[in-house]
């Protein structure tokens, strides 16, 4: 319908189709009227309910009396929309003809300052998401070179290391009547370091190829207690140099678990060998394991000197050592515990510590009996 | 909303006010694709069009393809249909954020091209809040191996200015969307011109859809640049 553009049909047009707010209230402020605007921004049962229920007055002191003695006086309040989102109005309140008026309008500069702020808003964020995912990228490769890298250094190395391992070790037991002690000393330190650097190349490798993704696992099921008995056996041999026991407790059926058995064994000998590490002379080592639900968990024991802390958030942090010192000065190269996390993740496992200073440490790990493997 | 489209857009019928046609060229992005992803685009239905995309992505489309016959041509197809008031500016600038999230999907295979040692600043003048024009020549640059610096939308010019100075482009590129802005541009050119003389400088945009297209002949190191097919050729004789 086309309206008539002249005194009341015009006024009455613009009071049902203009961008405002008009309600007629009783006295104790219940909406008797509204324009479409506001059926169309409230909702369809506008009528009836009170103001109060549709603006939100936050400061709670509000009153439609006293709003109404100063008409010229602009209230903001914000209109429960039925979409859900409240939206703004500046509203004057004033009577006439034994009715209250109420007329809320909209400050369109204030709108539209607000969408160009929230258009700019956007383009940064999604500029800075740009800058982010760049340096992520980036990020990744220098990774992978760094592991390309490390890979060839340590496989590189580990022929001529290997050759002074072994010949150090040759010499000590074919020639030591002929030397004298200060050279026997000299080759058994060149024992003990070619050997330690050996064992860090090998983790470099196994980070290496981790970080790779090439964390291959062969899953198979697998007898676990066997498997941690036969490397108790191996550690008992170390343990014994510093008169250290290992006790193997466990429940009596303990199901087969799907697991890779090298590698299985490779977090074992960590574990145990750290427990070592860190035990002093004489003490017990404890090692358990028992079921947990659908899990069989592994605990490792230790008497040791207990991490603090503030230590234990960077334990699986490859090239990370704590601030815990061994008893006897051996050497830690910072990477067994990132390898062990690694292949515990591998497995769909999890691996957590339990720890006090002085009092000694427990790491778990558990495995689902039935792998769900993401490798 | 249902846009019900009733003509075929053609260069050569509009006088090129249309650097566009709304026929997908690709085996890949197929007409029902396109149709698929501008409705949802224009319901604002953000999901939808992400799904569209990565399974584009996933199927190994073509950047070039993704970037011209998905998102450019929708994005001048909504410009269009906002042009001729058939949308509000609400949806316009809804498609316009889909599409800056959907770019992002492509960002691992872009940024992962071999770096050749080159860089580009791409921005945007004062007042040009339309960014994703720029965005995407800097995304052009990066899967040629070149770096990429994209300041973004309403870029002051001292800050242009600043960033060139510290990076050392080989090229600056100017995107400008709106044509009112040209003075602006002559502003942005004057100021590379005397304070960083030897800049080589490209320009481009809807806005030069009104003309302007001849600013080269009035700066010696400034190209005016079509397309992003353009681009690419003149990326090429870098190599």
């Amino acid at each position: 319908m086309i309206p008539d553009f002249s005194g009341q049909a015009l006024n009455n047009y613009l009071a049902e189709h203009a961008a405002i707010i008009l309600m007629t209230l009783d006295v104790d402020g219940r909406i008797q009227q509204a324009n479409r605007f506001t059926h169309n921004l409230v909702g369809k049962d506008v009528t009836g309910r009170l103001l109060s229920e549709v603006i939100v007055d936050f400061t709670g002191s509000f009153d439609l009396q006293n709003a109404l003695q100063q008409e010229d006086e602009q209230h903001l309040f914000n209109v429960n929309s039925h979409s859900g989102l409240p939206q703004t109005f500046y509203f004057r309140f004033m009577e006439q003809n034994g009715k209250i008026l109420a007329v809320g309008e909209l400050n369109h500069l204030e709108t539209e300052e607000l969408r160009r702020n929230l258009v700019q808003l956007n383009n940064e964020f999604s500029n800075l998401n740009r800058e982010l995912q760049k340096k992520n990228i980036e990020l990744t490769k220098l990774n992978e070179l760094k592991n390309h890298f490390l890979g060839m250094a340590a496989h590189d190395l580990r022929n001529p290391l290997g050759a002074i391992r072994n010949l150090s070790e040759f010499l000590l037991e074919e020639a030591r009547d002929s030397l004298s002690d200060e050279y026997i000393q000299f080759l058994e330190l060149i024992h003990t370091s070619s050997n330690f650097m050996l064992s860090l190349l090998d983790q470099l490798l196994d980070i290496a190829r981790i970080e790779a993704g090439k964390l291959e696992l062969d899953f198979q099921s697998t007898d676990l207690i066997s498997l941690i008995k036969s490397v108790v056996d191996i550690n008992k041999i170390l343990a014994e140099k510093k008169k250290i026991q290992i006790r193997l407790e466990h429940f009596e059926t303990i199901p087969y678990v799907e697991l890779d058995s090298m590698k299985i064994e490779q977090v074992m000998h960590n574990l145990l060998s750290n427990a070592i590490k860190f035990s002093p002379e004489g003490n017990l080592i404890k090692v358990h394991v028992f079921l947990s639900g659908e899990h069989v968990t592994v605990a490792v024991t230790d008497k040791g000197p207990g991490i603090p802390e503030e230590d234990i958030q960077k334990l699986y942090q490859p090239f990370t050592k704590t601030s815990v010192k061994t008893p006897e000065g051996e050497k830690s190269t910072g990477l067994g515990l990132a390898i062990v996390h690694k292949i515990i993740l591998g497995h769909m496992g999890k691996i957590w510590v339990e720890s006090k200073v002085d009092q000694g440490t427990t790491f778990f790990f558990s495995l689902p009996v039935k792998a769900e493997s993401k490798a | 909303m249902e846009i019900v489209r009733t003509m075929e857009f053609d260069t050569d019928l509009v006088q090129g006010y249309y650097l566009f046609k709304i026929r997908p060229v690709t085996t890949m992005i197929t007409s029902e694709i396109y149709n698929n992803y501008l409705q949802n685009l224009l319901k604002g239905n953000r999901q939808e069009c992400t799904k569209i995309v990565k399974d584009l992505l996933d199927r190994d489309v073509s950047i070039y393809d993704l970037y011209l016959d998905l998102f450019q041509t929708s994005l001048y197809e909504v410009g269009y249909l906002w042009e001729t008031n058939r949308i509000s500016v609400a949806t316009e600038h809804m498609a316009t954020t889909i599409t800056e999230s959907v770019l992002s999907l492509a960002y691992p295979r872009i940024f992962a091209a071999q770096h050749v040692g080159r860089k580009a600043v791409v921005s945007c003048l004062v007042n040009e809040y339309h960014q994703i024009g720029g965005k995407m020549v800097a995304d052009i640059f990066e899967l040629n191996g070149w770096d990429g610096y994209f300041l973004g939308a309403n870029t002051p010019v001292e800050d242009l200015l600043d960033i060139v100075r510290d990076k050392q482009p080989e090229i600056v590129a100017l995107s400008m969307s709106v044509y009112f802005n040209m003075d602006y541009l002559h502003n942005v050119l004057q100021r590379l011109e005397s304070e960083l003389p030897g800049q080589q400088v490209i320009v481009g945009g809807q806005a030069f859809r009104w003309g302007g297209s001849d600013i080269q002949d009035k700066y010696s190191r400034v190209q005016y640049i079509s397309s992003i097919k353009e681009l690419e050729k003149m990326l090429q004789q870098y190599e």
